[in-house]
């Protein structure tokens, strides 16, 4: 017979004092692994959340960033006027030919400077991405030295407000007004029209067009038409695959947080097995009675099991609710992350995100911690020779 | 019995705590120091011997933009100035993998020994690279990673310009401070790409360090309201420039280490109080034959102390050894693992089947961290080439002996304070 969960849980709060330093140690281990993860999960969401579903994006071949990547306007004409290409009410096609162009930016906080991604859209740019919206001031006007800046970098990098200029290339650009880019990789970049940016940079060339297609059918037919098109070393990918693609920094925080995770829990896993040890220590004589009263060593054994299970789970749930008070205290106090994209080589602003399986993985990892934990414990507790626990003083 | 011998009984009679404290504490200072070093070499990379004297030229608009090639004679006719070379990043995928893991430049090749003297080649070596058109050199480590040998030929595809270049290895070199890179003829890819006049960035290196911040100046202003405006700075400031890029990462790994220094306190605080509350009656007795709380305080500040120092040893020393000394940390695991096997034996010997069955698995994990261990006996093939050195310097392992002894300190108080509040009766009627 099983020994009741109430005597587990009650030993637990009856012990709590030696319990809460294993709780509390389990749960910083556990909100340490959910925060970092919640890192990488935030930038895989930016990439993941970026683009329409309608759009195409073309690039050179081989080119592992839009900024490496150039287009020329022979090759654009070539395929700019395609049929499969979906068109506006004055029969336009609907395509932007866009130019990034990496540019080095003074940080707000006066700590260095940072590489920024500047966008220049064509005309139809943003009519092309509906889910960036005007947040403050204007768009810019196509034909002046105007730039608009995503609400996020501008918290970043010096003279972003709106009227304020800043210097690249030599000239000055007025920032217009700020956008939101929906939490989308957008977020990281700085817009302005192409033409100007083409002047400003010295660029004879785009770097990538994105195009809105009639429908699923034409972007296949699309897509074949490239492909087949040698004159076009040319790579076409839906839009939203290609931002996806761009995980290669998130790796970095998830292989950061796993080591940290399984070293930190190590050092927990040791505690927990002292926690317990003392506690089968202290409670002989209760062992030995229990074992009298008809308990059976696999109940003793699995008893103890389960309060180290529950100790962690304790732990585990007090980590999960730290990470999520500690999240939401970053979006009310609205504070976000930068760090430099192995992808596209500029800054990359993201924040915590933490998804129900990021929880239930931290929550596993406690209660596995606790269960080995108290393993080694719990077979001593089984193995007490009935006689001699009796007589424990 | 002496006071010290004393101390030491009262902290091993119970071994199993005392050594599962220590490796908790151990553990998490380990943790400490590996975090601290990440830290440090993302503040303060190492630096080459010749780097006092070199500039990095770079465009001002960021990083990424090139220059035009015709920049050379000017910055060339500096004074000051003893050798310029072109330095272009290729960005080159080889084969098949995802990302690139050695970086490739086009320079002058006339120029390597005079820009960079610290690569060691021999002087055949040198020629090859020099006279042959589609030479390359490798670095020692990106070498041995891919297991290049002198005279075989790789291709690789550019991610920056539309072309995919052959390439013969002529030498491989080693002695600088980054031994990975791969380089090869600025010429080779201009051809290649059909002569478009430009180039990534300039290195130059100047007569003497004297001369740095004027040669700085004059090539900053010489192309100030040109088209292609420059950023000329020390080799030191240019890698500086770049880790500031990197942004929030550096509060995140030290908000990290907070939290580590916390689990620490937390967790050795409750072990030492189970310690002592286990001890309550013999504490009791000692009030009772007439120690002061004073000594009793030392009593137990000494054992704490002595299981943080002891975890210092351990976790703190054990860091040192794998990230310095990567054979000793993997010799000394293995024979680690030869005693939890040989205890293991032992107990098979005398029929303890239970116990050899716990330290036969310890054996086996000891035992694969050691041949690990031994298998990357660097940083660089510990991290995949991410770090190139982790140097666990004085002042970090100071400061991990000085959050040890903290760590002692704080842990000893409320227990300490338990004991002196007791009243000898009340402690000698406790249980347990």
């Amino acid at each position: 017979m099983a020994l009741p969960l109430t005597y587990n849980l009650r030993n637990v709060l009856v012990r709590w004092r030696a319990t809460l330093a294993t709780i509390l140690g389990i749960a910083l281990v556990v909100a340490v692994f959910i925060l970092i993860q919640s890192l990488a999960a935030g930038l895989e969401q930016s990439g993941r959340n970026t683009g329409d579903p309608r759009n195409l994006m073309i690039v050179r071949k081989g080119s592992t960033a839009e900024s490496s990547s150039q287009i020329s306007r022979e090759q654009l004409k070539t395929f700019g006027y395609l049929p499969q290409i979906a068109r506006d009410g004055r029969g336009r096609p609907l395509l932007s030919a866009d130019l990034t162009v990496l540019v080095s930016l003074p940080r707000a906080d006066g700590n260095g400077e940072a590489n920024v991604t500047v966008r220049g859209l064509g005309p139809m740019g943003i009519e092309l991405r509906p889910q960036v919206t005007l947040t403050a001031g204007r768009w810019f006007i196509p034909g002046r030295r105007e730039a608009v800046v995503s609400t996020k970098m501008a918290q970043r990098f010096a003279h972003c407000a709106p009227g304020q200029h800043f210097k690249t290339g030599g000239k000055e650009l007025t920032v217009a007004g700020w956008f939101d880019g929906g939490n989308s990789a957008f977020d990281s970049e700085i817009w302005m029209d192409a033409d100007e940016a083409r002047d400003l940079f010295d660029r004879e060339s785009y770097s990538s067009v994105l195009v809105r297609m009639m429908d699923t059918n034409a972007a296949a037919q699309f897509m074949g038409r490239m492909e087949k098109d040698r004159r076009l070393p040319m790579r076409v990918v839906p839009e939203v695959a290609y931002y996806s693609e761009q995980t290669r920094t998130s790796v970095v925080f998830k292989v950061i947080g796993t080591f940290l995770a399984v070293a930190m829990s190590v050092g927990a896993f040791f505690a927990a097995m002292n926690t317990m040890y003392a506690s089968v220590g202290s409670r002989t004589r209760e062992i030995g009675t229990l074992r009298v009263l008809g308990y059976r060593r696999r109940a003793i054994l699995l008893s103890f099991l389960v309060e180290g299970g529950i100790v962690a789970a304790l732990g585990g749930l007090l980590g999960c609710a730290t990470s999520v008070g500690l999240q939401s205290l970053s979006v009310f106090l609205g504070w976000q992350f930068g760090t430099m994209s192995f992808n596209t080589f500029s800054e990359v602003v993201f924040q915590f995100r933490i998804t129900p399986g990021l929880a239930a993985q931290g929550l596993l990892f406690a209660v596995v911690v606790g269960v080995l934990g108290s393993l080694l414990p719990a077979i001593r507790a089984a193995r007490l020779p009935v006689i001699a626990a009796l007589k424990e003083v | 019995m002496s006071i010290g011998s004393f101390i030491l009984k009262n902290a091993l009679r119970n071994r199993r705590r005392a050594l599962l404290s220590i490796l908790s504490v151990s553990v998490s200072l380990f943790l400490l120091v590996s975090l601290l070093v990440t830290l440090r070499e993302l503040t303060l990379p190492p630096e080459d011997m010749g780097a006092a004297l070199r500039v990095a030229v770079r465009s001002k608009l960021s990083i990424a933009n090139l220059l035009p090639a015709r920049q050379l004679n000017r910055i060339q006719s500096i004074p000051g100035v003893s050798a310029v070379t072109p330095f272009t990043w290729f960005g080159g995928k080889y084969k098949n993998e995802e990302n690139m893991t050695f970086a490739q430049f086009a320079m002058d090749a006339k120029k390597l020994r005079a820009v960079f003297g610290e690569a060691k080649m021999s002087e055949p070596e040198y020629k090859a690279f020099e006279s042959t058109r589609d030479a390359c050199i490798i670095g020692r480590v990106t070498a041995d990673k891919y297991q290049f040998k002198r005279g075989d030929r790789l291709s690789l595809e550019s991610s920056i310009y539309p072309v995919t270049l052959d390439f013969t290895i002529a030498g491989i070199y080693e002695g600088t401070v980054d031994d990975r890179n791969m380089l090869f003829h600025q010429e080779y890819l201009d051809e290649a790409s059909g002569n478009p006049g430009w180039v990534g960035m300039w290195w130059l290196r100047v007569a003497s360090p004297d001369d740095m911040p004027r040669v700085i100046t004059a090539i900053n202003t010489a192309f100030a309201n040109t088209s292609a405006e420059v950023r000329a700075e020390s080799e030191r400031a240019f890698q500086l420039g770049f880790l500031s890029m990197l942004g929030n990462v550096r509060v995140l790994i030290g908000s990290i280490s907070a939290v580590v220094v916390f689990t620490l306190v937390l967790v050795s605080a409750s072990t030492m109080s189970m310690a002592i509350r286990e001890r309550f009656r013999e504490l009791a007795i000692l009030k009772a034959l007439g120690f002061r709380r004073r000594e009793l305080f030392v009593f137990i500040l000494a054992e704490s102390v002595g299981l943080c120092l002891a975890g210092l040893v351990v976790g703190a020393g054990g860091a040192w050894l794998l990230f310095t000394h990567g054979y000793g940390a993997g010799l000394a695991l293995l024979s680690g693992a030869g005693v939890a096997l040989g205890v293991a034996l032992w107990n098979l010997f005398q029929k303890r089947f239970s116990q050899a069955a716990m330290n036969l698995p310890v054996s086996g994990l000891l035992a694969s961290l050691g041949i690990w261990a031994c298998r990357h006996p660097n940083i660089s093939k510990m991290t995949n080439g991410f770090f190139i050195t982790f140097e666990v310097t004085p002042k970090i392992l100071g400061l991990a002996a000085l959050v040890a002894t903290g760590l002692g300190i704080v842990a000893s108080i409320a227990p300490a304070i338990a004991a002196a509040r007791m009243s000898v009766v009340s402690g000698l009627k406790t249980l347990d």
